[in-house]
């Protein structure tokens, strides 16, 4: 790896003209290009067949409970910070066939998914997103059980990133140690300028495709525009989220009354846990033919927040949304550590903008920290 | 990043290989339970196939679902594998529409095992509840095969009636085979000569036992595994000596679909057989 | 019968563990030992009895009859266990009736003298209450459990069956 040791030693610059090389260049060496574009007043992750698709000129502006797209004084091409979608969504597809079982000769046969994983190309991935697959290869490949699908689709996957040049109200990037600016984990990074991009290489894959396209040595003014635009990023973000001790401070109030006062808000809708780049909670269905000799299991995505989730023989678990909002917020900030050395929580505040009760986990933890015993010595 | 990926994929497990199975005979136990002796239809697979007493498998009845079913089987070798399941639900109640010789899917097995190796010197005692006998019952076989490596053995079962004691035209072998066996019900009529009452209640009044050095292993539904758990304690037992088999809702057996989890465990994964003091935290918080 | 003998059997007994060595004397005083063989009647439901009894050996039943339903059999006791409560905190009426179901030997205290003790001591009083309370705990624990009924089969997704009937309310 190289490109960002140093300062900024090795950069380059690709003009906003050369781009759409980019794409054709990505498309030729098969990929599916999936990139941010405008849906229904969102700014949503698709296929990107050019540039045209990308939200040129458009914001989003959120806070808790709302998300609206607005126009932009400029023409920037990624002057958004993060939609309802995440990358989940190809990495972790729902619904998506796992297993296939059919009768023959009387016996049932069972096979796995024939999956001819899609090879994609993410553009736009943004350093709070990069860190979410991160938490996602924790779970899904680096156990002794892998997830097929997702490892199929991961292991072929290019990710060019593109660096946030604005936060959101909602952005809290820099409590949880994964932004706002792009280190590692990508094959390419970008920071947008009103002409062009500065180019980071982050693997040999990315350097080997920045070779195909015509792009010149980074100068010094253009690295140092670049500089300013990630640092606006930083200075917007305002909210935070106090980490010290957070496994012990929940896992220690698990009766806490807050719990009760959450629950009063909070309409166990599962908006959270869908926009959530990390969750992975997934459930099977059975889809069969008519005759019922051909059964496909479909898997979909499911939340901690549905009362079934829980469901044993003789009653649900977590029967209450206390129970469920206290099971959803301990998972992603205490026992994800637990389980997996690692927070589930990336500072994106998806969470935050898509709750229609406009509920933020920050101001949870807050609360709970705020008449709990402070526990010395935790990490 | 990619790499990395990629190597830990190639060592993977793959969560969904299922194995058609074959149903070898069907035993009526009690009310509502019946014993499948499962046969791998693929010889290499059923040779290749091992598990260790408290592990599970998912069985697979294509278009109603799959369930987690503990192996129950006490034999140490055998040509099929025995799954004692309770109609519980949709999946277990199309179970019972299956007639020998017909086909079913099976993954497994998952999770984690009774501690047979930590009972080595010690006196154990099983303490099970209703259905919560069959995920023992291997568990048993092991502490009958190579019987002086142990020391005394108590099984305490409770359950609900006299006619629901399962496998009880077992419990002469067992006995002769050196394991007190102390059955109770919650209810009989005045014809029933044994015990009647909880199992924690023949816990307390276990006379013949080391407590403080030994083993004790429980399943059965949670809240007599408390109230068990509170009465070993009284008693004397460690609580690192002290294991449950724990239920959940478990979907994909391997920790990866979430529903079972509880606090920082996987119950498909890191249980079903705990620890006690792995889980002590969890179990008294109400719906956790 | 030898004193030293009764007060023997009371120091083996469970429900005495730990109880100083001067109260059980005392207890050795107001107690004396029984057989009862397998089957025999040590007391029915509904009469009187001024004894509480201490379980040595064997096993003894608690029955209660309900019309319709004959003689339901409620709890089994064993070695070390209490029998007869009524008699020092009740009435001395019987709430069950208990029978031997294997040849068992007993503790017999008679009642009275018992509560005269505790009343004139009552630091004693204090250690046998304590035992009883304890005892009794542990009975209504069991109860509970044996009332949530744990091992019914229920449909799949009822919840437990809960049913009042008219006229039941407080």
């Amino acid at each position: 790896m190289n490109g960002h040791s140093g300062a900024d030693a090795g950069q380059r610059f690709l003009h906003k003209d050369r781009f759409p090389c980019l794409l054709e260049q990505l498309e030729a060496m098969g990929y599916s290009v999936i990139g941010p574009t405008l849906d229904q007043h969102a700014i949503v992750y698709d296929r990107i067949r050019s540039v045209d698709d990308l939200p040129r000129g458009w914001t989003d502006e959120q806070q808790p409970g709302s998300y609206r797209v607005r126009r932009r004084t400029d023409d920037a091409w990624f002057g958004y910070v993060v939609g309802p979608h995440s990358w989940k969504g190809y990495l972790f597809p729902t619904p998506v066939v796992i297993a296939r079982a059919a009768r023959e000769g009387g016996d049932w046969e069972f096979k796995e998914a024939d999956d001819a994983p899609p090879k994609f190309a993410f553009l736009g991935v943004r350093a709070c997103e990069i860190a979410a697959i991160r938490v996602q290869d924790r779970v899904f490949l680096a156990e002794s059980y892998v997830d097929p699908i997702y490892e199929g689709r991961r292991t072929r996957a290019l990710i060019v990133a593109v660096n946030c040049e604005q936060a959101a109200s909602t952005c809290f990037c820099p409590s949880m140690g994964t932004g706002p600016r792009c280190t590692s984990g990508f094959d390419l990074a970008l920071t947008e300028l009103s002409d062009g991009f500065v180019v980071e290489v982050g693997t040999a894959e990315g350097a080997a495709l920045l070779a195909t396209l015509d792009s010149s040595e980074a100068s010094i003014s253009q690295l140092r525009a670049a500089q300013a635009a990630r640092r606006s990023a930083s200075e917007q973000i305002e909210r935070s989220l106090d980490t010290r001790g957070l496994r012990d401070l929940l896992m220690d109030n698990l009766e806490h009354p807050r719990w009760d006062e959450t629950a009063s808000r909070c309409l166990s809708c599962a908006n959270c846990t869908m926009v959530c780049p990390t969750c992975f909670c997934g459930s099977v269905e059975e889809v069969s033919d008519l005759a019922g000799g051909r059964v496909e299991r479909r898997r979909r995505w499911d939340s901690c927040f549905n009362i079934d989730f829980s469901y044993m023989n003789g009653g649900h678990v977590r029967d209450s949304i206390r129970s469920r909002y206290r099971q959803w917020l301990t998972h992603k900030l205490a026992s994800w550590n637990d389980q997996f050395g690692t927070s589930g929580c990336v500072g994106c505040g998806r969470c935050i903008t898509w709750c229609p009760s406009g509920i933020d986990l920050t101001e949870e933890v807050l609360a709970i920290r705020g008449d709990a015993p402070v526990s010395e010595g935790s990490s | 990043m990619r790499d990395a990926s990629r190597s830990a994929a190639a060592a993977g497990l793959r969560p969904w290989r299922t194995h058609t199975v074959r149903v070898r005979e069907i035993l009526a136990e009690v009310e509502g339970v019946a014993t499948y002796d499962l046969a791998f239809r693929d010889e290499s697979a059923g040779a290749a196939y091992r598990f260790a007493p408290g592990q599970f498998n998912m069985l697979y009845l294509p278009g109603a679902g799959e369930c987690a079913i503990s192996i129950s089987e006490d034999r140490a070798t055998s040509a099929g594998y025995r799954h004692t399941v309770r109609v519980a639900g949709n999946v277990t109640k199309t179970l019972t529409g299956l007639r020998p010789g017909d086909t079913l899917g099976l993954r497994g097995p998952f999770g984690t095992s009774w501690p047979i190796t930590d009972c080595i010197g010690r006196d154990v005692v099983l303490v099970a509840g209703g259905i919560g006998l069959a995920p023992l019952r291997p568990a048993i076989g092991s502490l009958m095969r190579n019987a002086r490596q142990f020391g005394r053995r108590h099984l305490l079962y409770g359950a609900r009636s006299p006619e629901s004691l399962l496998y009880w035209r077992q419990y002469e072998e067992w006995s002769q085979a050196g394991i007190r066996v102390h059955t109770t019900v919650d209810r009989a009529d005045s014809r029933w000569t044994g015990h009647v009452g909880v199992a924690t209640l023949l816990l307390e009044r276990l006379d013949a036992i080391d407590a403080r050095n030994a083993v004790l292993m429980c399943c059965g539904p949670e809240v007599m595994m408390r109230f068990t758990i509170a009465a070993a304690l009284n008693r004397g037992f460690a609580p690192d000596r002290i294991w449950v088999s724990l239920e959940r809702n478990m979907q994909c057996g391997v920790g990866l679909c979430g529903h079972c989890q509880m606090g920082g465990e996987f119950v498909c994964r890191d249980g079903p057989v705990f620890r006690y003091d792995r889980v002590a935290p969890f179990l008294d918080v109400e719906a956790f | 019968m030898d004193v030293e003998h009764v007060r023997y059997a009371l120091e083996e007994l469970r429900f005495l563990a730990e109880v100083p060595s001067e109260v059980i004397a005392r207890l050795a005083d107001a107690a004396s030992l029984q057989r009862a063989a397998s089957g025999s009647v040590i007391f029915r439901e509904g009469t009187r009895n001024a004894n509480l009894y201490l379980l040595r050996k064997g096993k003894v039943a608690l029955d209660m009859k309900v019309p319709g339903r004959g003689s339901v059999r409620i709890l089994t006791l064993g070695p070390g266990e209490m029998i007869g409560w009524s008699a020092l905190l009740g009435e001395g009426k019987m709430t069950a009736g208990a029978v031997a179901l294997d040849d068992s030997e007993l503790v017999v205290i008679d009642s009275h003298g018992l509560l005269r003790l505790c009343e004139s001591d009552h630091h004693f009083g204090f250690q046998i209450m304590r035992r009883m309370a304890a005892a009794l705990a542990q009975r209504l624990v069991a109860t509970r459990l044996q009332l949530l009924d744990l091992f019914a089969d229920l449909p799949a997704g009822a919840a437990a069956p809960v049913r009042l009937e008219p006229g039941d309310g407080p």
